[in-house]
C-alpha cells in the first residue's frame, strides 16, 4: 500500500487528514494486513450444515410507515442535538 | 459498622431487605469512594446528577414490596449505552455534546427494577482498543496497579467496580471488550450468546458481533443481570424471540476441552500457561474431566476478526457527517462539512478502522478480503459447534499477558490486537463466553480463565464457573 491509495481511501471515507498521518497509516497497516493475510491460506469449502449460519432466528422486521409516536418533547430533544435547524427542519448546505 | 468493600448484589439486597442498611448509605459509600479515586483513576466521565431520583426511586419500590434482586443496587454504565437525558458520547469528541433522547432496552430493563445509575464510563473511542487509551478524555488507570491500564474498550466500567466505584457494571463487547477488562481489573465479565440482549441504543461498531455484557465480582452476580437484562426486544431485530431461546435435551457431562494448539500459538507468557494449567486441575478437582480437543481453525480467529470488523465499523461510522447530530466543523461546501467534521471528531484509532474497512470492502479486495473472512468465520463457527458433541464448553486464558503498563502498546496496533487473540472465537461463533478471576502472581496482578459453551447455553457457563470460584476457595 502507498501513500496514494490512503489518500484515495482517505476521501472515499469523508475524512480530512494530514499528509504526515498517512505516512504513518501506510506503515500500520503492513503488518496488520500480513497478520490478516493468513486467512488466504485456507482453502477448505464451508461446510453444509448450518447452512443459516445458525442465524435462524433472525427474520426481516418490517412495519408499515406510519407514525407511532408523535411525542413532541422528544422531537425538541432530537432537534436539540442538531448542529444547525431552522423552525422545525434540519438544515443542509446547498447541494446543486 | 458494616464491610461495604467487595459487596455482592445478593449481599447487598439482604443488607437493604432487612434495613440493616439504606439505599442511600450504600449509594454514598461507592459516591465517597468515587470522590477520592475518580480523578486519577477516571473510571467515570461523569457522575449523574439525577442519582438522588434514582435513590427515591428505590426506596419506594421496596417500600411497596416489588423490589427485585438489583433495586437499588449501583451500576456504573457504559459512555456508549444510551440513558434517556444523558449524554452518551462513546468517549468521542463527535459526540462529545450528544445527548440520548431515548433509553436503551437495557438501560430501561434496570431502570425499572430500580437499579441507580451513578455515572458513565470511560472507554475506548467507538469501543476501538484494549487498553482505554484511545478515548478523547484521558486515559483510565488500572485501579490494582495505577501504572498499568485496565483494559478495554469497557475499562472504565471495570475500573469502577474494581475500585469500589459501583457494586456492578455494563460494558459492551465486539471482540473481548468486557472480558479483557474484567480479567486485567479481578473481575468476572460475561459475553453472553449473540442475540440474547437487545442493542436498542447501544452505539454500534461491528453489528454482527456487538453484544452488551456485565461485568461484577462473581460469577452469581453476572447472572443476576445477565437474567434482567436478556429479554426479546422486538427493536433489535437480531434479538431471539423468548420462546425460542428454551432448549431442550440440555445435556451437561461436566466434560471439558482444551484446544491445546490454540493456546499455544499466540505468543502467551509463560506465567499465563502455568496458571491456567493449575486452573485446570482446579477443575479436575471440582469433579470435571478435562480433554484436549483439536481446533486448529481457531488460530485464524483474529484475522478474521480484524476483517470484517473494520468492514462494519466503516459502515457503521458513515453516519457521523455533522449533519443530523454530532460535532460539526463549518465549512463552505456540504463535502468539507463532512470531511473537516470527520476528521476532527475521530480520534487517531478510528481514522485508521474505518481506512481499513474502505480498503478492506473496496473494489479488487473485496473478494479477497471479505468474502474470504465470512466464509473462514462459517468454518470457525462450524469447527467450535461440532466441538460441543463431545465436550460442554472449552477453556483457555482470558488474554495471553497480564495487564500492561500505560503506553506500552498504544503505538503498536498490532500487539495491541493481540490481546484479542482469545476473545475473537465467542464473538465470531455467537458463542457466551466469560472470563473468571484465576488468582494473582507475585506482584498482585490478575489472572482470568476463559469459559466458552455452546449457543444458548449460559447455563453451562455460570455451573462451571460457580464450581470453579468455590473450588478455588476450598483449595
Amino acid at each position: 500500500m502507498q501513500i496514494e491509495d490512503v489518500k484515495k481511501l482517505a476521501s472515499l471515507a469523508r475524512i480530512n487528514m494530514s499528509e504526515e498521518e498517512m505516512d504513518e497509516i501506510v506503515k500500520d497497516f503492513k503488518p496488520v494486513l500480513e497478520y490478516v493475510d493468513q486467512i488466504q491460506e485456507i482453502s477448505g469449502e464451508e461446510s453444509k450444515e448450518n447452512k443459516d449460519g445458525g442465524y435462524y432466528f433472525i427474520k426481516n422486521i418490517t412495519r408499515e410507515d406510519e407514525v407511532e409516536n408523535n411525542d413532541i418533547e422528544m422531537n425538541k430533544d432530537i432537534l436539540a442535538n442538531v448542529p444547525q435547524t431552522e423552525d422545525r427542519f434540519i438544515k443542509v448546505k446547498q447541494i446543486l | 459498622m458494616i464491610d461495604l468493600n467487595n459487596l455482592t448484589i445478593e449481599r447487598a439486597h439482604e443488607l437493604l431487605k432487612n434495613k440493616e442498611l439504606t439505599v442511600r448509605e450504600l449509594v454514598n459509600f461507592y459516591l465517597e469512594n468515587i470522590k477520592s479515586k475518580n480523578e486519577r483513576i477516571n473510571a467515570y466521565l461523569e457522575i449523574f446528577d439525577d442519582i438522588e431520583e434514582g435513590i427515591k426511586q428505590a426506596e419506594l419500590i421496596f417500600s411497596q414490596g416489588k423490589d427485585t434482586l438489583l433495586t437499588g443496587i449501583p451500576i456504573a454504565i457504559k459512555d456508549n449505552i444510551l440513558i434517556n437525558g444523558h449524554i452518551a458520547s462513546a468517549s468521542s469528541l463527535m459526540l462529545g455534546n450528544y445527548k440520548a433522547t431515548y433509553d436503551s432496552f437495557v438501560t430501561k430493563k434496570l431502570k425499572e427494577e430500580g437499579a441507580i445509575f451513578i455515572g458513565r464510563t470511560n472507554m475506548d473511542e467507538f469501543a476501538m482498543g484494549s487498553s482505554t487509551e484511545t478515548s478523547a478524555f484521558g486515559v483510565t488507570r488500572n485501579p490494582l496497579d495505577e501504572s498499568r491500564v485496565p483494559g478495554g474498550s469497557s475499562g472504565g466500567s471495570a475500573a469502577a467496580v474494581a475500585g469500589d466505584m459501583a457494586l456492578i457494571s455494563l460494558g459492551t463487547e465486539t471482540c473481548g471488550s468486557v472480558r479483557q477488562p474484567a480479567a486485567f481489573t479481578g473481575l468476572v465479565g460475561f459475553k453472553p450468546s449473540y442475540g440474547t440482549v437487545s442493542r436498542f441504543g447501544i452505539i454500534s461498531m461491528g453489528s454482527s458481533l456487538d453484544q452488551v455484557g456485565p461485568m461484577a465480582r462473581t460469577v452469581r452476580d453476572v447472572e443476576i443481570i445477565f437474567n434482567s437484562i436478556a429479554k426479546h426486544d422486538k427493536k433489535d431485530s437480531t434479538s431471539i424471540p423468548d420462546e425460542k431461546r428454551i432448549l431442550e435435551n440440555k445435556i451437561f457431562r461436566k466434560k471439558i476441552g482444551v484446544p491445546r494448539e490454540f493456546l499455544n500459538g499466540g505468543g502467551v507468557d509463560k506465567k499465563v500457561l502455568d496458571n491456567f494449567n493449575e486452573n485446570c486441575e482446579i477443575l479436575k478437582k471440582a469433579g470435571y474431566e478435562i480433554v484436549d480437543i483439536d481446533l486448529p481453525i481457531l488460530k485464524y480467529s483474529l484475522s478474521v476478526y480484524y476483517i470484517i470488523m473494520p468492514a462494519e465499523v466503516s459502515s457503521n461510522l458513515a453516519r457521523y457527517d455533522g449533519i443530523r447530530y454530532g460535532l460539526s466543523e463549518d465549512a463552505p461546501n456540504l463535502l468539507e462539512v463532512y470531511t473537516k467534521s470527520r476528521g476532527i471528531g475521530f480520534g487517531k484509532e478510528v481514522r485508521r478502522r474505518i481506512l481499513l474497512g474502505t480498503y478492506i470492502l473496496s473494489h479488487g479486495y473485496h473478494d479477497a478480503y471479505y468474502n474470504k473472512a465470512i466464509t473462514v468465520r462459517k468454518m470457525i463457527k462450524d469447527a467450535i459447534y461440532k466441538s460441543f458433541e463431545e465436550v460442554d464448553a472449552f477453556i483457555t486464558p482470558s488474554v495471553p499477558f497480564l495487564p500492561f503498563k500505560l503506553g506500552e502498546k498504544f503505538n503498536n496496533p498490532m500487539s495491541m490486537y493481540l490481546s484479542d487473540i482469545y476473545s475473537a472465537p465467542a464473538n465470531l461463533a455467537d458463542v457466551p463466553a466469560i472470563a473468571i478471576p484465576a488468582g494473582k502472581d507475585e506482584n498482585g496482578l490478575p489472572f482470568s480463565l476463559q469459559i466458552t459453551a455452546p449457543f444458548l447455553r449460559e447455563d453451562i457457563l455460570f455451573q462451571i464457573g460457580k464450581d470453579f470460584e468455590k473450588q478455588q476457595k476450598d483449595n
